[in-house]
């Protein structure tokens, strides 16, 4: 069965997926997905703190804007969207 | 111009 397309709204609100654990590194941190089993590299301390901090926001956007560096805004969404279709982020 | 996210 092929696996759920998921689309990433920016304009909503996320928040890191009850099934995943954070560990955090020097590069960043890493997350396992304790139901698909995937482990994934977030390569920046920026996007840790990011995620980390989604459920504080009404929408992806304004958490980009208040913990990440202007001009950085859309390589941040790509990478929000990357967690999503890992299913490390979900909605709320 | 790296890849903020890796997958395995």
């Amino acid at each position: 069965m092929p696996s759920a397309v998921h689309v990433f709204d920016a304009s909503s609100p996320w928040r890191l997926s009850n099934q995943v654990s954070l560990r955090d590194e020097a590069f960043g941190a890493l997350a396992y997905h304790h139901g698909n089993r995937r482990l994934v590299f977030l390569k920046s301390p920026e996007l840790v703190a990011l995620v980390r901090s989604l459920e504080e926001f009404a929408s992806a956007d304004e958490a980009i804007d208040a913990v990440v560096a202007s001009g950085q805004h859309q390589r941040y969404v790509q990478a929000l969207s990357s967690l999503l279709n890992s299913e490390i982020l979900c909605g709320r | 111009e790296e890849l903020l996210v890796e997958e395995v």
